[in-house]
């Protein structure tokens, strides 16, 4: 059904499948993954709009889920979903929130957002030399013997590229 | 020639190693290391005042630079002359900086280490085998007479350096890092240098001689590091590093200490921080900032982030060998 639904929304659909959703309607999940497809699709094409109040609200909801929403991810993986851009949370937060309301079962709606969110997030580099690690290495660095504070305008250089102050 | 170097084991472990010291040029090992030494003591021992450029990645920034020397007492102020007026203070062991648009004082409390003066002869030959060093040209630099001084690295795993230091002092006026294609990754060069004049000691003292009530004082690492055995070690060393410290830091912000090995091929430094995901704002993967390279991955439950002067690959290699002894 969820693939009857993508083709759908990709133009694809036939009067038949049409029909078929239309009857299933009054269904809630097929209603989560139509509006949980589009929310994907918007925020990752940065389209999306999150409702005001929206991030306290997914703070709540992400406190009280926390096996649905920050699963332990398998050691071989890369650590970089939980230092994703806003983008790609929002995109999370926004799923869950509707999927929620719309369904009794979010998981599998939250899953689907996770894996979308993946994606996004592995394009997601870091911005900055943690401040802390910078000036620690500085101690010791030989550059710093040879030019006293010199290299310290680095660290202190405004504003981007060292996390600061 | 170059891949030998490369694959050449660590130092001092192998026959191998033991015989290329044989061949090492001594001489040229002890005149970079001589030449560094005068250098870094002219650095501590000099009074000058001038505008320092620093260039890196993309970025500029240009810094008003005193440092005074008075009776063995080192007092160094640098204030930004771009952007917001942000200060570094050095005075009494501590390095203070001022970050006026954010109303912080960053404290580091602890000494400059005086890295040169006491290369070991292991890492004086490190310098012979894995750079040639050599005098270049007389050029002049911010109006001084000037002898200019390469190290040229003899692998892909560290940069080149080129040095102008003031023929009458040794002081360091201009610093370039270059990539194995001849690209500037990173430079520095005083504009302007007045040396040896009296200088006022108020020119040293901070703008701010107390803090403003509506300020914050924050401590990046309380206190000195504890040196200890951390149990970690570096399997796949690229050749010429040698571990200079390792221990740990009490890091702000953070429940626990954070372990710290240091590594050195005589000239530049490579820093290996270790600790738990849970408490790290860091991500995996590469980071540049002109000749800075970092490179942060998992090992089990903890966050390993390598970081130094050298090429990415280097800190890459470091990092993806770091592992429990």
């Amino acid at each position: 059904m969820n693939e009857d639904i993508s083709r759908l929304m990709d133009g694809d659909g036939d009067a038949d499948t049409l029909d078929r959703l239309c009857r299933d309607r009054a269904k809630s999940e097929p209603i989560a993954t139509w509006v949980c497809y589009h929310v994907i699709g918007d925020t990752l094409r940065g389209s999306g709009t999150p409702v005001p109040g929206f991030a306290a609200r997914f703070s709540a909801v992400l406190a009280s889920e926390p096996t649905v929403l920050a699963p332990q991810r398998a050691s071989a993986r890369p650590a970089t979903w939980a230092w994703a851009a806003a983008a790609t949370v929002a995109a999370v937060g926004v799923v869950s929130m509707t999927a929620m309301s719309l369904s009794d079962s979010p998981v599998t709606a939250v899953a689907k957002a996770r894996e979308a969110a993946t994606v996004r997030a592995a394009q997601v580099r870091p911005q900055a030399v943690p401040a802390d690690y910078l000036f620690a290495h500085q101690e010791y660095s030989p550059a710093t013997a040879l030019q006293g504070v010199g290299p310290y305008a680095r660290a202190v250089a405004a504003p981007a590229g060292v996390d600061q102050p | 020639m170059r891949v030998a170097l490369i694959n050449l084991p660590r130092l001092a472990l192998t026959p191998v190693a033991a015989l290329t010291f044989a061949f090492a040029p001594a001489a040229q090992a002890q005149d970079a290391a001589q030449w560094l030494a005068r250098a870094a003591s002219a650095a501590r021992s000099l009074n000058y005042v001038g505008t320092i450029v620093l260039q890196h990645g993309a970025r500029v920034e240009t810094s008003r630079l005193i440092h005074v020397a008075d009776g063995g007492q080192e007092l160094e102020k640098l204030v930004s002359l771009d952007g917001p007026a942000r200060e570094v203070i050095r005075s009494q062991g501590e390095v203070r900086c001022y970050y006026p648009d954010a109303k912080v004082i960053r404290v580091e409390p602890r000494t400059m280490r005086n890295v040169f003066p006491s290369l070991s002869t292991e890492q004086q030959q490190s310098l012979a085998l894995y750079y040639t060093f050599r005098k270049a040209e007389v050029a002049r630099v911010a109006g001084h007479d000037a002898q200019a001084y390469v190290f040229e690295p003899k692998d892909g795993l560290r940069f080149g350096h080129k040095f102008w230091s003031d023929i009458e002092t040794g002081l360091l006026l201009k610093g370039r890092l270059l990539n194995e294609r001849g690209d500037i990754v990173e430079q520095f060069a005083f504009m302007d240098i007045a040396i040896g004049a009296k200088i006022d000691r108020d020119l040293v003292k901070p703008t701010w001689p107390s803090m403003p009530s509506d300020w914050q004082m924050k401590r990046g690492s309380a206190g000195e590091m504890a040196v200890h055995d951390t149990g970690w070690t570096v399997t796949k060393l690229p050749p010429g590093f040698t571990k200079i410290t390792e221990g740990y830091r009490s890091l702000r912000g953070k429940r626990d200490p954070v372990a710290h090995l240091v590594f050195s091929d005589g000239l530049v430094a490579v820093s290996v921080f270790i600790e738990p995901r849970s408490s790290v704002p860091v991500q995996s993967g590469p980071l540049q900032q002109g000749a800075l390279n970092v490179y942060s991955m998992k090992v089990d439950d903890q966050m390993v982030t390598a970081l130094g002067e050298v090429p990415g690959a280097t800190v890459r290699q470091i990092a993806a060998s770091v592992a429990r002894r």
